[in-house]
């Protein structure tokens, strides 16, 4: 009797796994520069022609390998990476699996060039569909280059799969971006068709590699986000909610170094932004998590897009706290500098073996930096005040077209909206006040009787119990009228009827701003802080300018009103003198 | 127009009409001063179009005439000229100024440019004292509101009757009125709702033992004494019906020493949050207790010997308002009487005293 049960030939098995491992020649791209940053490349060269299926080649001046190495990393899971199941825990390097090369070697025509520091001459191997045809010597320099022609050309199945050539292209530039931005101390260059896509020189930081790919005013709206915690370590770059727009996000997340996807870490750095941006806007992000060793499992998926994580919780808090602290500080107002120096962080230091840097140093390199802020923050959270003029015990503040307030600092002026700013004060006020219980409501001698249309009535009536608790003392009085007995007394110009008037109509037609709010607290507190603020146009003397200055000091997001506007606007002595020309 | 006149007459003329020159214009001659030489007088004044003050300086005229001079830099002059005569005249739109040997000449307006003060027949109004009247804007002007959104309670009610005047002035918050017996003169009965600015010019100048004559015209008032008059825009409107919510019903009654209240609640204010200066005071008889609990900063209590004999109260109060009550009280006791927590809280001047002052202050919700 025949057997039915046959063991595959290496090359089918390959074959299979190639339909994991290799989906499109972006999958290529990425093994191979990952194996080139494994091998300890300080420089990764990829060039492509027609979007890859033609031709793909990925040179870097790695480690290399040694002819039997070379050889041996043909088959299926030969890795120098890990030995043992254990290892998987701690991985450090991209790849592990030993899939990678003899994956793409079976769909493809690859030759593999390679050369170590202890031989004298380097290797070509020349496979065919998995086949080994050749192996011969070949003068060359330290390092590796590996060359896939006519990817698919024995799967015509997948070969069909695939995209136009610009798409193709694209997806292959991206997953290069990912890598470039993950390894800014290597140097990256892209080519496709002879054309130039990324020609990315080493730098020493994540910025400067932002600046490179998007360019210097891009990489100038970022500013550090970091916290760690419980040996999870977290280092950023986001934008100034000021410079935030509307439309293609950047979003990059790397743990240890490996680009991952996370949406649900995309959602808690936009939770991190609330109230300091409008809706709809998505500012860039750029996170890199260092977490101990057995943390994080990245053997979810071939491609490795994806990553597990034992705590996810406590990582999106990681990255929610460290995007609100990044806002809490002075650096992330707006201002009218236009030559901004991007931060530095430094993000990873050669490719393999431990790689975060004791916190101690990194802490070092930033202190170092140009362009560090100069006033730490206060320990219990609150953002600092900006330090004033020396010499001057309460900030020198003018009142501009009744409108602004301007204050002189050590580093230049600042400009602060009164609105926004006593808008950002009531919200966190009142925020605060529901969680001990609510806000005080001064009793009117002449409680206000109050018309409202139907559906707003009907609103006042469910808020009832939150609008009291907001100050508001409110007593339906049958049909259409309510009387309002107890207001808040926000400010000495506060227009209680007004605002009340203006509250609920907003509360009940809805706007964006009531939109952009969590729950019913902060819609009620960001309503009443717009409606009850300290209006534009009104104006205040010196002590009340210097209360409100203290009070916006006070909240943790000064620089960032309920609106996703700016509060504070900056313009620094520097600025100052290039516009006049004293540089 | 050409007058000789002491420095010290021209100065003091000066001093009183250039307080109602509003610092910032976009109408130039409202900086300037109006000068009218008559007969055996010159006449200066100064507005803002809400409020315009009017006085008779003597003075040697030799010759009539009328011209507006820059108000702030002829006082700036006259304060630095020598103890001597100064001759004053005009030199086409220019005024001269000669003190022994300084010499000034000042770019002026034609008088015609000067807006036209109100036309008030004072023969048709009232006649009260000085000391009344400032009396009267000295214990209620402070409880004016600052928030522009009812115009009428920027402004402080003045209501004259057979036998007696009132000012009443309120934010909603806090109210205060005062009564004083007066003489009308057989004139009729009459409200009218001051800005507060005006009578703050009366204050400033009109001494306790003028007699002040007091008219209407369309809706300006007029208030004059013998060399000085003041002129104002009133405000237009209904004053809502304070008499009906001032309690009549307020059974319980604390007397208190006014200056030991007022530095126990100025002490506890220090810890009072800075948005609704919250304390508390809590009634019981003989002792009231003063206490105050801000999240993020911390807490105080304080106590009170007083004369009480009610239940156990316990009311909360914006201490800025207390404070200002208590600082207008003419008495060394003051008698606080209250009904219940939400209920409006009145504060009098205690003993036996024919004073007509009544104070309110709404509480503050208690939240507990």
């Amino acid at each position: 009797m025949a057997r039915r049960i046959q063991v595959l030939p290496d090359v089918v098995a390959n074959q299979i796994a190639a339909g994991e491992v290799v989906e499109r020649p972006a999958s290529v791209v990425k093994e191979l520069v990952e194996n080139a940053l494994d091998a300890r490349a300080s420089r990764v060269e990829v060039a492509i022609e027609r979007g890859g299926k033609r031709r793909i080649r990925v040179s870097d001046d790695g480690v290399g390998m040694g002819r039997e190495d070379a050889l041996l990393c043909m088959d299926r899971h030969a890795t120098s990476k890990i030995a043992a199941a254990g290892d998987l825990q701690g991985i450090r390097t991209f790849g592990f699996r030993g899939e990678a090369l003899p994956s793409i070697a079976a769909v493809s025509r690859l030759t593999l060039d390679t050369r170590d520091a202890e031989e004298e001459v380097g290797t070509r191997v020349l496979v065919d569909g998995g086949q080994i045809n050749s192996v011969e010597d070949l003068p060359r320099r330290r390092g590796t280059t590996v060359e896939v022609r006519n990817l698919f050309y024995n799967a015509p199945a997948r070969a069909k799969f695939l995209k136009s050539v610009s798409a193709e292209t694209r997806v292959i530039s991206e997953a290069m971006t990912g890598l470039a931005l993950a390894n800014p101390q290597v140097t990256f260059m892209l080519t496709s068709d002879d054309r130039s896509l990324l020609d990315l020189p080493a730098v020493d930081d994540a910025a400067a590699r932002v600046g490179q790919v998007w360019g210097a005013d891009q990489s100038s709206t970022l500013i550090l986000a970091s916290h760690s915690e419980n040996g999870f370590d977290l280092k950023g770059l986001v934008q100034r909610p000021d410079a935030a727009k509307p439309g293609v996000r950047r979003s990059y997340l790397f743990v240890n170094g490996r680009p991952f996807r996370a949406p649900q870490l995309v959602k808690a750095a936009e939770r991190g932004y609330r109230t300091t941006i409008p809706e709809g806007v998505r500012p860039w992000m750029f996170f890199y998590l260092q977490v101990p060793k057995g943390h994080v499992d990245v053997n979810v998926h071939p491609a490795k897009a994806e990553v597990r994580f034992k705590e996810w919780p406590l990582i999106e808090m990681l990255v929610e706290d460290a995007v609100r602290s990044a806002l809490e500080g002075e650096e992330s107002s707006a201002t009218f500098d236009t030559q901004l120096a991007a931060p530095p962080l430094v993000v990873r230091e050669g490719s393999t073996g431990p790689v975060a840097p004791s916190p101690d140093t990194q802490m070092a390199l930033f202190m170092a930096g140009a362009e560090v802020p100069h006033e730490a923050e206060d320990p219990n959270g609150a953002a600092a005040a900006p330090e004033l003029e020396p010499g001057a015990t309460r900030a020198r503040l003018w009142q501009v077209l009744h409108t602004y307030i301007l204050a002189e600092t050590r580093d230049g002026i600042l400009i602060v909206d009164q609105h926004s700013a006593h808008e950002r004060v009531l919200f966190q006020r009142l925020m605060d006040s529901f969680e001990r219980g609510g806000e005080v409501g001064q009793r009117l001698l002449f409680p206000l009787t109050i018309r409202l249309t139907q559906t707003e009535v009907e609103a006042v009536v469910d808020l009832e119990g939150l609008l009291e608790r907001a100050g508001f003392e409110v007593e339906p009085f049958g049909g259409d009228t309510v009387i309002v007995h107890a207001v808040p007394n926000p400010h000495r110009y506060f227009d209680a009827e007004r605002a009340f008037r203006e509250m609920i109509e907003e509360l009940t037609h809805g706007s964006e701003l009531v939109r952009s709010a969590k729950n019913q607290h902060e819609r009620i507190a960001m309503t009443f802080a717009c409606k009850g603020a300290i209006k534009a146009g009104q104006k205040l003397s010196g002590a009340e300018m210097q209360e409100l200055f203290d009070e916006l000091f006070a909240t943790d997001l000064p620089h960032h009103d309920v609106h996703g506007r700016p509060t504070i606007v900056r313009l620094s002595k520097g600025e100052l003198a290039r516009k006049f020309g004293r540089t | 127009m050409n007058f000789t006149i002491t420095r010290q007459n021209l100065h003091n003329g000066l001093a009183a009409v250039s307080a109602s020159i509003p610092s910032k214009t976009t109408l130039p001659v409202l900086s300037n001063i109006l000068f009218e030489a008559k007969e055996d007088a010159v006449w200066m004044s100064g507005t803002d179009l809400d409020v315009a003050v009017r006085v008779k300086v003597p003075a040697d005229v030799k010759e009539l005439g009328r011209l507006t001079a820059p108000g702030k830099k002829l006082q700036e002059i006259t304060r630095e000229l020598p103890e001597q005569p100064v001759e004053v005249a005009t030199r086409g739109e220019q005024i001269e100024l000669k003190c022994g040997r300084s010499n000034f000449k000042l770019n002026g307006l034609p008088a015609d440019e000067f807006p036209s003060l109100a036309e008030v027949d004072f023969s048709e109004g009232w006649t009260v004292t000085g000391k009344d009247v400032n009396g009267l804007i000295h214990h209620t002007t402070f409880a004016v509101s600052t928030e522009e959104s009812r115009p009428i309670l920027n402004g402080v009610l003045w209501e004259l009757r057979e036998g007696s005047m009132r000012m009443v002035a309120t934010n909603g918050h806090r109210l205060a009125r005062m009564g004083v017996p007066a003489e009308s003169g057989g004139a009729p009965s009459a409200d009218f709702i001051v800005p507060p600015g005006a009578l703050q010019h009366v204050q400033r100048l009109f001494k306790d033992d003028d007699t002040i004559e007091v008219a209407r015209s369309g809706n300006h008032l007029g208030f004059r004494a013998d060399s000085t008059e003041v002129y104002t825009r009133l405000i237009e409107g209904t004053y809502p019906n304070y008499d009906q919510v001032i309690p009549r019903d307020n059974d319980k009654v604390a007397t208190i020493d006014k200056k030991a209240l007022e530095s126990a609640v100025r002490r506890m204010a220090v810890v009072a949050s800075d948005q609704t200066h919250r304390i508390r005071l809590k009634f019981e008889p003989g002792r009231v207790h003063l206490n105050v609990l801000t999240p993020d900063l911390g807490e105080g209590h304080d106590e009170l010997e007083i004369g009480y004999e009610g239940e156990e109260l316990e009311i909360g109060f914006n201490a800025n308002y207390l404070l200002e009550v208590l600082r207008y009280m003419p008495t060394d006791e003051v008698d606080v009487a209250f009904k219940a927590p939400e209920r409006a809280v009145t504060i009098e001047p205690s003993g036996d005293n024919d004073i007509d002052y009544l104070c309110l202050v709404m509480p503050l919700r208690l939240l507990d």
